[in-house]
């Protein structure tokens, strides 16, 4: 995917990030790389662990380039699972302004 | 249980799911717009899906994952199911039956048309909005009460979760042993369709939790494999569950992660000043899967019924959750009452959830049909052996002391019934035959480029296992035929001034004991000068044959006959109707055609229930004993030598109650004796045979009436033309059973070998 540097991309996750999405979310996120990045989790029904995995190392990684890497709506089920497994994207979460 | 099995068990429910999946969409193809049908279809495919993850069916997935999305769509009303968009569904229902196939037997799938048709959902998914970017999920804003949320589908069973477990232990909470439990998962874990989510959700129902994930091996995305564990976590939970209900929950992962637990005394300092931990929330029910997949909105009755538990839960939820708060203030993410909320609109939906999975736990086993078919064997047995029995105890005793008597009788009744018992495990309706068709239907339609409608009625209709078996197959070819030979093309339809759209009718009912499958097509019928010409060019009649119209219909189930003008793909390869013929009478049944040109065919096959039992009639025919199916007798009656006229050469004519009815020796037919017998000598059975017309059979004298069990002449002989089967008697001897159509038949001055009618007749 072309990216522009200033450009703020959207990503939407898929309804159900299991073991078969990890590897399509990560393709996904490297497409993404260098532009600030909201990501949309509200269509979220289910998320395993490896796609947390996935989306934390994109958090990282951003904030290593020193771009911004926010959520702007979750769903209940990423909040609760995130919660669950003591992964915190509060700081992650789009300040209301 | 091993592996196998519990792909065994997969793969039967993925047939059910199929089953469900295919007979929601066509509701839904005539014009069902009930939620609760397209609930139905989502699930079956999400099932199939959840099912085929735990088993790493990749293909299966991910085609089972865009059919959901694109479902998904449907459901949230995004995507109008009209018949376009069902065309594309039906297609896809068919792929994924055939994916399921290639995944349970191996074998290949047409890997270009699944391709074809995951863009083809995808296109319906994205098409008309997009996908839900910025737009609220619309399935949450539905149904306020959805349980729509799942966390895991990979085959668990939801554990059992009351919060009353919570309010009894609530007092005692602050003095509970505490543990400390480190867990590290290996990448294995994950490959093996198991997820750390899961096994932390079930950790934290033990009792209170924190938890800290340590991510310190997370790699930056470039370097990141995706399917590799990096994460690990160390976890206080206080419970008085013990150390080994902790270890429990990880009990099927132990080999793919490390563990390892160890309690921290209640006085000693929490884990938690050590580590930045994380209080878990309790109300975690948002992430429990309900077995049969999520459900978009919950049936009003099963609201109503659920009230009462809701209410209990929410009550003891919110008292919960409130608590909650107050152990781990420190992190609380959420306003009381917002917490509380959630609680209670989650213990709604366990609650029903717990509902729906127990109604739809229907109380079935599965049993192999070996098994079955085993038990039905000694049952015959059985039934034999008690006929002996009850003989020789005549035999031996004329007298005959009542108290044995009673007691042979209640034998016998006994008998009976077991035997009904077990007939009936093996009766299955005609359901899944019947709707394989519907995909055959669809699928010759368009290889055709005809349009075609299939109406199914009395597919409840239940016959043996066995028959349903035997029957899929030239049901299949007759379809084909009906489909490729008997409808016409739209246009020329259209000409002829009936709809574009061809109907082919397939009936299943019960009639006088046997199952009656019809098979209509409102087509052009058969072209009988272009049979007959077909029949004469490859010498079956000769050129002056004078055939009747039912005799040139029958033609078609001649062996190497075949009408299509050039050899299609579908049809015509002329090893039709003969094969289908065969196939049905070897069930022990009989196929006929009626054709009207112009307005269809009619192909009518009458099976018997089963293969296994009989009522029948013992009667003497010339010193032998035959059996004949009670089924097919209507009354019997002793002639009076004033009722009986003769006519013609050797036929002879009955009066019963003021008509006349054709009497049949069959003792003469069967070639058991040289000369015809007094009628008013024996016995004359009314007969009714499929044709539909009454006929006397003149038997010597009736023994009497009996179940018998029936033993395939072909299997252990072979054909006798006259003769459907065999059975063993009381005294060990062995009965022939008579079928009646072909005497009846054979009366008409056919020859008993059907073969040979063709040949009389030229």
């Amino acid at each position: 995917m072309a990216s522009k540097k200033t450009a703020r991309k959207t990503l939407s996750l898929a309804p159900v990030l299991d073991l078969n999405e990890a590897t399509t979310l990560h393709e996904k996120l490297l497409g993404l790389k260098g532009s600030d990045l909201t990501i949309d989790a509200s269509a979220v029904e289910r998320v395993g662990t490896l796609c947390v995995q996935v989306l934390m190392a994109g958090a990282k990684t951003w904030e290593e380039e020193h771009l911004s890497f926010t959520f702007s709506k979750v769903s209940d089920a990423f909040e609760k699972t995130t919660q669950l497994i003591g992964v915190d994207i509060d700081h992650l979460m789009a300040k209301e302004i | 249980m091993d592996m196998n099995e519990i792909k065994e068990i997969f793969f039967q429910e993925c047939e059910e799911q199929l089953a469900e999946l295919e007979s929601g969409l066509l509701k839904l193809n005539d014009g069902d717009r009930d939620p609760e049908t397209v609930n139905a279809v989502f699930r079956a495919v999400h099932s199939i899906k959840g099912g085929a993850g735990a088993f790493g069916l990749d293909d299966l997935v991910s085609f089972a994952h865009v059919f959901e999305t694109t479902l998904d769509c449907v459901r949230s009303n995004r995507l109008d199911p009209g018949p376009e968009v069902l065309k594309v569904m039906l297609k896809s229902a068919d792929v994924l039956a055939d994916l399921t196939n290639a995944a349970r037997d191996g074998g290949s799938v047409d890997e270009a048309r699944s391709r074809q048709l995951i863009k083809e959902l995808e296109a319906l998914a994205n098409g008309e909005v997009p996908q839900a970017s910025s737009v609220a999920e619309p399935v949450a804003k539905a149904a306020p009460v959805a349980a729509a949320p799942v966390v895991n589908d990979e085959g668990f069973q939801p554990v059992a979760f009351s919060f009353d477990d919570f309010e009894t232990d609530e007092p005692a909470l602050m003095d509970l042993p505490t543990y400390e439990i480190v867990f590290k998962p290996k990448s294995d874990l994950y490959a093996k369709g198991n997820d750390a989510t899961l096994l932390l959700r079930d950790l934290s129902r033990l009792g209170e939790m924190s938890i800290h994930c340590d991510m310190d091996a997370l790699p930056a995305l470039d370097r990141l494999s995706p399917e590799t564990a990096y994460f690990s976590w160390k976890v206080s939970l206080k419970t008085d569950k013990g150390e080994d209900a902790i270890r429990t929950v990880f009990e099927f992962a132990e080999w793919d992660c490390d563990l390892d637990v160890s309690r921290v005394s209640g006085d000693a300092a929490p884990v938690g000043e050590e580590l930045p931990m994380q209080p878990v929330p309790f109300d975690l029910s948002i992430l429990d899967d309900e077995p049969a997949g999520p459900i978009g909105v919950i049936e009003e009755e099963e609201q109503l019924a659920a009230q009462q538990e809701i209410r209990n839960a929410a009550v003891a939820a919110a008292g919960t959750a409130s608590n909650v708060l107050q152990m781990a203030q420190s992190a609380a993410r959420a306003p009381a009452e917002k917490s509380a909320g959630a609680a209670a609109s989650a213990a709604a939906q366990s609650a029903a959830a717990q509902q729906a999975a127990a109604s739809a736990a229907t109380p079935t086993i599965r049993v192999d049909l070996d098994r079955v078919d085993r038990l039905i064997n000694l049952v015959g047995e059985l039934v034999i052996n008690q006929a002996m029995l009850s003989q020789s105890v005549v035999e031996n005793d004329a007298n005959g002391t009542s108290s044995i008597n009673m007691g042979l009788e209640e034998l016998q009744q006994l008998t009976r019934e077991i035997q009904d018992s077990v007939m009936a495990i093996r009766a299955q309706p005609v359901k899944p035959v019947f709707q394989r068709m519907s995909r055959i239907v669809r699928e010759i339609a368009d290889m055709t480029g005809k349009s075609v409608r299939l109406i199914t009625e009395g597919e409840n209709t239940e016959v043996d296992k066995t028959v349903i078996d035997k029957l899929a197959e030239p049901l299949t070819h007759m379809i084909r035929n009906a489909v490729d030979h008997g409808l016409e093309t739209p246009e020329k339809r259209l000409a002829a001034g009936k709809s574009a759209e061809g109907t082919v009718r397939l009936t299943a009912k019960h009639r006088s004991g046997r199952i009656v499958i019809e098979l209509a097509d409102d087509g052009a019928g058969i072209n009988r000068e272009k049979v007959r010409q077909k029949a004469i060019d490859n010498d079956l009649i000769a050129a002056d044959a004078n055939l009747s119209d039912e005799e040139i219909d029958n033609l078609i189930f001649h062996a190497g006959f075949s009408t299509a003008d050039k050899i299609s793909d579908i049809s015509g390869r002329g090893v039709g109707m003969d094969v289908v013929k065969r196939s049905i009478q070897a069930l022990g049944g009989r196929i006929n055609i009626s054709s009207k040109p112009g307005h269809g065919s009619v192909f009518t096959m009458s099976l018997p229930l089963t293969l296994a039992v009989l009522d029948g009639m013992v009667v003497t025919v010339a010193n032998q004993t035959l059996v004949v199916p009670l089924t097919a007798i209507v009354e019997t009656l002793q002639p009076e030598a004033a009722a009986i006229h003769s006519f013609g050469s050797n036929q002879r004519l009955i009066s019963i109650r003021n008509s006349f009815c054709p009497l049949v020796d069959v003792g003469r037919i069967l070639n058991f004796r040289a000369s015809q017998a007094n009628p008013v000598e024996g016995v004359a059975l009314l007969v009714e045979s499929e044709g539909g017309g009454q006929r006397a059979l003149m038997v010597d004298a009736i023994q009497g009436q009996r179940q018998v069990v029936i033993k395939s002449l072909e299997a252990n002989y072979t054909h006798v033309p006259g003769i459907a089967a065999a059975t063993i008697l009381g005294d060990g001897r062995v009965a022939l059973i008579l079928d009646v159509d072909t005497i009846v038949a054979a009366s008409r001055g056919q020859s008993l070998k059907p073969e040979m009618s063709l040949a009389a007749a030229g």
